[in-house]
């Protein structure tokens, strides 16, 4: 027997997140997919996201979450979303990436998907932040944390501080692309030169898009990767060390085991006490 | 109620057997103190009473636990809340809720009780515990004793019919430790409750107990009532070890006892002690100081001075302004108005390596001084940060507390080892002001012995003040010259040692009210004062 492990995702539950992340991506690229006049498509997905986020955390944390994952859960979600409001947000500094990425890579994607899901909900809602955006950056935030899985785990030393500055500079790309999307349609109306056209090709949507989101990039995503990298290169060793040891001492997957000890085996443990 | 059979425990990736074949039963209704040294596994005990060791931690148990005819090795300790209430060692540490009545009903809450239940078992605990006064207050706004109380009254809400309890008057004064502890009493003699509780206070908790379970280094165990195990014990607190020394043919646990057998002796007439009080040149100079946080007064007008080579005590209930001072000589806190000087400069002012070769400072809790992953590490630090010899600190730790392992983690050291080493690493530069925020909570009498010793040696060897607020008579009385006792953020007492402590019967130490009249204050006094005698 065990003490219970970490928080993993089952095989039934990497399923579900299959689907709900695939209603989340719809929820993304939806201006590139439809072609025709609908009228306010975006209202499907608006409600379709969230719902699809929270049944999933839902189904995942009836039972397989034990006091010890709530409790490092809570504390982690506290502590990312506490830091997130930290840079005021300006230009994309939000001081909150780096400990979402080393957290998730001491403990696990799975645990990481939930971690990044639920800070952003908490921090959102202790900046007042709340808005039809708030499950985009939720799924946003749990993918890039999810991501982290695919580095591997034997990497340690300054390999592995390279492999997750690389890392944070994607996710920061990634997080860029993923808010110009959801933005893009509403932001900038239907009449400017580089607003998302109904019905028009994917070719024009593609590359006027494109365009949306270099302007933004400079503005956002390069301070926001810069930023996360140089917090991760400053913190990355004593963070990971930190989150480490928290780790081995909240014994996740410790043997437990229960015996009667033979009469020999007790006259031994005397003897080995009294040397 | 509580029985254990032939239980043993390791955890794993040790080797060290943490209990070694225990076999006891506890009664119902009965107070039991669980003792060792610290790092011995008393909080192992403890825990297994509910199951958290070994479900949560995992290790090996060997033997069975029942708890009122439950096992804990078939059940999770979620099944056993409604049975063992457990008070951690910080209670401030586990509250959940800002408010008392909250934190009160919250476990109720989550067991899912009915709310006209909850509302009556609120209040039935809040009149148990005397806690109705302040039952809309804000948690942290409590006094230490209080918080302990809330804490008693959260675990005891549920009508668990064990209540196990970790160092519940460790971080008390005397005063609020009385407090709790006859709370405790109540319980157990009215209630019926059974209680369990580790403590290194001894001479706090022995005259209530019933029995004691003693875990000696090695993993053994051995159960009794409070005189059969001090008798044999190395841990005992005062009042038995004044009893060994002026071999009594009984020992007693508590002062009415032992005065009724030291009757004798306290008539014996003896030559006063000679008091003469030194004269030091002044290294601290406190003129009229006065530190407000808002509308608060911490401090008010407070003067006083310290001189080379004294030991000085700052002594006083919970809040009554005494890290406030440290920390004004110190020179982290900017008064309000008037001045603190330190060998006539401002300490405020003081930066880099000048501040660290003035004042060596040890807060309230020593390991927000721990950075490091490890022992070894931090001492290095320490050498570099003084400009010493590679491995002078690391020396100086194996003389205080030999046997310290190099490469623990210094958050894994006992609370003991952990304050030998931030003790280590600020006397490393011989700072010319020593000042400590109480520095032996969590210690047992060897550590404290050890601690004793290493100050008195750098007050007398370098001819530098010391100063400490502190709770622990016990230690006031063994250690220090002089008392300065604070009082809503006032100087009401100053004075000797022996006038300060005589003159307030909750703050004497144990041996004084035994010997009272007599000016005796430590068992060394007595011995000493009646050689000629006996």
């Amino acid at each position: 027997m065990k003490t219970k492990n970490i928080l993993t995702f089952s095989k039934a539950h990497f399923v579900a997140l299959t689907a709900t992340s695939l209603i989340g991506a719809l929820g993304f690229l939806w201006p590139f997919l439809i072609s025709t006049q609908v009228a306010h498509p975006q209202w499907i997905f608006l409600c379709a996201t969230p719902l699809a986020l929270a049944i999933f955390l839902i189904s995942v944390s009836n039972g397989a979450l034990d006091a010890k994952s709530v409790a490092l859960l809570a504390l982690l979600s506290a502590l990312v979303a506490a830091l997130r409001p930290l840079g005021t947000g300006a230009v994309g500094i939000e001081p909150m990436w780096f400990l979402l990425i080393l957290s998730a890579r001491v403990f696990g994607p799975s645990f990481g998907f939930l971690l990044g899901a639920l800070s952003m909900l908490l921090s959102a809602l202790i900046t007042g932040g709340t808005g039809p955006w708030l499950a985009y950056q939720c799924f946003a935030a749990a993918w890039i944390a999810l991501g982290v899985g695919l580095i591997p785990r034997r990497v340690r030393g300054s390999l592995e501080i390279t492999a997750l500055v690389g890392y944070a500079i994607l996710a920061a790309e990634f997080f860029g692309i993923a808010m110009d999307l959801q933005f893009w349609p509403w932001y900038l109306g239907v009449d400017s030169q580089l607003s998302f056209s109904v019905g028009a090709p994917l070719t024009e949507n593609l590359s006027n898009f494109m365009s949306y989101h270099f302007l933004s990039a400079l503005a956002w995503d390069i301070p926001r990767a810069i930023f996360t990298s140089v917090l991760i290169v400053i913190t990355g060793k004593p963070v990971l060390g930190a989150l480490r040891r928290a780790h081995t001492r909240a014994a996740f997957l410790s043997p437990i085991e229960f015996r009667n000890l033979t009469a020999n085996e007790r006259a031994m443990g005397k003897m080995a006490a009294k040397q | 109620m509580i029985k254990f059979s032939n239980v043993s425990l390791i955890y794993p990736h040790s080797t060290k057997t943490v209990l070694e074949d225990l076999n006891c039963e506890i009664q119902e209704g009965e107070m039991v103190l669980v003792m060792g040294q610290t790092g011995s596994g008393k909080s192992s005990l403890l825990r297994l009473i509910n199951g958290l060791v070994p479900h949560h931690t995992g290790g090996i148990l060997a033997g069975d636990i029942s708890v009122d005819g439950l096992s804990t090795r078939e059940l999770k300790p979620g099944a056993l809340a409604h049975l063992v209430g457990i008070v951690g060692q910080n209670p401030i540490n586990g509250f959940v809720t800002d408010v008392v009545e909250e934190e009160i009903a919250f476990g109720m809450e989550a067991l899912n009780f009915a709310p006209d239940v909850m509302r009556k078992r609120v209040e039935e605990v809040l009149d148990l515990l005397s806690l109705n006064a302040v039952r809309s207050r804000a948690i942290s706004s409590l006094s230490g004793g209080e918080q302990q109380r809330v804490a008693i009254a959260a675990a005891l809400v549920m009508h668990p019919k064990v209540l196990v309890l970790d160092e519940p008057t460790s971080a008390l004064d005397p005063i609020a430790a009385e407090e709790v502890l006859s709370v405790l009493h109540r319980l157990v003699h009215d209630l019926s409750v059974t209680v369990i509780m580790a403590e290194h206070r001894l001479e706090r908790v022995i005259q209530f107990v019933d029995r004691i379970i003693y875990i000696e280094g090695n993993g053994e165990t051995s159960i009794g009532s409070a005189e059969e195990i001090l008798s044999k014990s190395e841990l005992v607190p005062p009042i038995i070890r004044l009893a060994r020394a002026l071999n009594l043919s009984e020992l007693g646990t508590s002062v009415r006892e032992v005065r009724r057998l030291t009757t004798d002796i306290r008539n014996i007439p003896v030559a006063d002690i000679d008091s003469a009080t030194r004269t030091h040149l002044p290294a601290i100079d406190v003129d009229s100081l006065t530190v407000k946080y808002g509308a608060q007064t911490a401090l008010r007008d407070v003067s006083t001075s310290v001189g080379r080579g004294e030991i000085v005590a700052l002594m006083g209930r919970n809040g009554a302004g005494k890290s406030s001072l440290l920390e004004a000589i110190v020179g982290v806190l900017k008064p309000s108005s008037g001045a603190v000087r330190v060998y006539e400069q401002n300490p405020a002012e003081l930066a880099g390596k000048n501040r660290r070769e003035r004042i060596g400072y040890v807060p309230q809790e020593p390991s927000d001084l721990l950075y490091h992953q490890s022992v070894r590490q931090e001492c290095q630090e320490a050498d570099l940060q003084a400009g010493l010899k590679d491995g002078t600190t690391l020396s100086f730790l194996d003389k205080l507390v030999p046997r310290i392992s190099h490469d623990a983690h210094p958050h894994d050291l006992s609370e003991g080892q952990r304050l030998a080493l931030v003790l280590s690493i600020v006397l490393s530069g011989d700072p010319q002001l020593l000042i400590l925020d109480e520095p032996t909570r969590g210690l047992d009498y060897q550590a404290k012995t050890l601690f004793t010793r290493a100050l008195k040696e750098y007050a007398s060897r370098l001819n530098y003040p010391v100063l400490l607020a502190t709770h622990d008579v016990e230690l006031v009385a063994e250690l220090v010259d002089r008392v300065i006792f604070l009082a809503e953020g006032e100087i009401v007492a100053d004075g000797s040692t022996l006038d300060v402590l005589l003159s307030s019967p909750a703050f004497a130490p144990q041996v004084a009210k035994i010997m009272a009249p007599q000016p005796w204050l430590t068992v060394d006094h007595v011995v000493s004062a009646l050689a000629e005698k006996l």
